[in-house]
């Protein structure tokens, strides 16, 4: 008969360890490094710098455009000013589409990361499940093997006591009933039943 | 806090530079996973419903374009003097009320023109903002799908091989008591 199983032959070897012990070692630098970046990017996507940035820029260029290369004469055209309006509206118009650009791809950029993350969390999740789940089959099969072993067990002890009466005791009824009901069995077992 | 957590589950040292040493990586990833979630919850959940919102109610271009339609005809009048007196000069009455029409004028069409491309801006901003966010919440809604698939195949996976053990522990035990059982009535027979 086999002895039992020892728990420390089911042991995770070294490389096992040092696998885990690597990939949580990498998972605390993520958190620790990567964590607070996010968390910045998703405040700062909250502030209106970008907009003033470019509300700033768009009026440089309209002024730029309108008025760095100044004459007498265009001062003296009335209808300038007004134009000019327009247009520095046009260009903050431009800037204020643009912050809003970036502002939004920002947002969903922060956004889609944790989701990212929170999904591959979800995708742990179920496969943290799974490992349970195989756990809890192999343990079943294992208490399903023991209770089968001793059945059997039970079984061969029974057989072994009838096969060892009988060999001793060919003569008596018992041991005679023995035999032939071991032979029987035999017969039967080759027979595939 | 989150470490605190992680050493409930055999996680030594998780800030040391040496490795850290999982003595239950089932039980480490369970609550990486778990706090990963939590960590979701408390610092984007809010962000992502504030995002949601923003994408059917914001109408900041078109404040915006409001707001420079009254601002910049100003700021123009203004620069026209600056230039103007630059050359040491000044515009006529006569001149100053035509550029004071031509101000009124082009703000007017211009007010209703940036206040018209700002509307169509922030339908094409918001419009873009949703559809991303339903794209991110599709992926999040196909991995929570796929993880409950999983699940469910799991818990049917358990339930037949709970069934499958069941009905063979039953068939080892009628057929081991039957063989002994037969074995006592013939011995009784034959005595």
């Amino acid at each position: 008969m086999g002895s039992k199983p020892k728990k420390q032959d089911y042991q995770a070897s070294e490389a096992e360890k040092t696998s885990a012990s690597v990939a949580m070692a990498e998972r605390n630098y993520f958190k620790q490094k990567y964590d607070p970046l996010l968390r910045n990017m998703r405040d700062q996507s909250r502030s209106d710098d970008n907009r003033l940035n470019l509300r700033r820029r768009a009026n440089a260029d309209t002024m730029q455009a309108l008025t760095a290369d100044p004459s007498f004469a265009n001062t003296q055209r009335t209808g300038n000013a007004g134009l000019a309006s327009n247009a520095l509206l046009g260009q903050l118009g431009i800037a204020e589409k643009s912050a809003g650009d970036i502002k939004n791809t920002m947002q969903t950029g922060v956004l889609g990361t944790a989701r990212g993350q929170a999904a591959d969390a979800q995708t742990g999740m179920a496969q943290a499940s799974r490992l349970a789940t195989s756990d809890a089959l192999n343990r079943a099969k294992n208490n399903n093997a023991v209770r089968s072993a001793k059945m059997t067990a039970a079984g061969k002890v029974a057989r072994a006591a009838t096969q060892k009466y009988g060999e001793l005791n060919p003569d008596s009824k018992l041991g005679g009933f023995f035999n032939r009901a071991n032979s029987a069995y035999d017969d039967a077992r080759a027979a595939g039943y | 806090m989150y470490e605190g957590r992680l050493s409930e589950f055999g996680i030594s040292n998780p800030q040391a530079g040496a490795l850290p040493e999982v003595k239950d990586p089932e039980a480490a990833y369970a609550a990486i996973t778990r706090g990963d979630y939590l960590d979701y919850v408390k610092k984007y959940r809010g962000f992502e419903e504030e995002l949601i919102n923003k994408s059917q109610t914001d109408t900041s271009l078109i404040d915006a374009a409001r707001e420079d339609s009254a601002a910049a005809p100003d700021i123009m009048r203004q620069s026209a003097a600056r230039n103007v007196s630059r050359y040491g000069t000044q515009l006529t009455p006569a001149q100053l009320q035509q550029q004071e029409r031509g101000l009124q004028r082009q703000g007017t069409l211009g007010s209703i023109q940036s206040v018209a491309d700002a509307r169509i801006a922030q339908t094409e901003n918001n419009q873009r903002l949703l559809s991303d966010l339903i794209n991110i919440g599709q992926g999040v809604n196909r991995s929570s799908l796929s993880q409950l698939g999983s699940e469910a195949a799991n818990a049917n996976s358990r339930r037949r091989a709970y069934d499958n053990a069941k009905a063979q522990s039953k068939a080892q035990t009628y057929s081991t008591v039957g063989s002994l059982a037969s074995t006592a009535i013939l011995a009784a027979v034959f005595l």
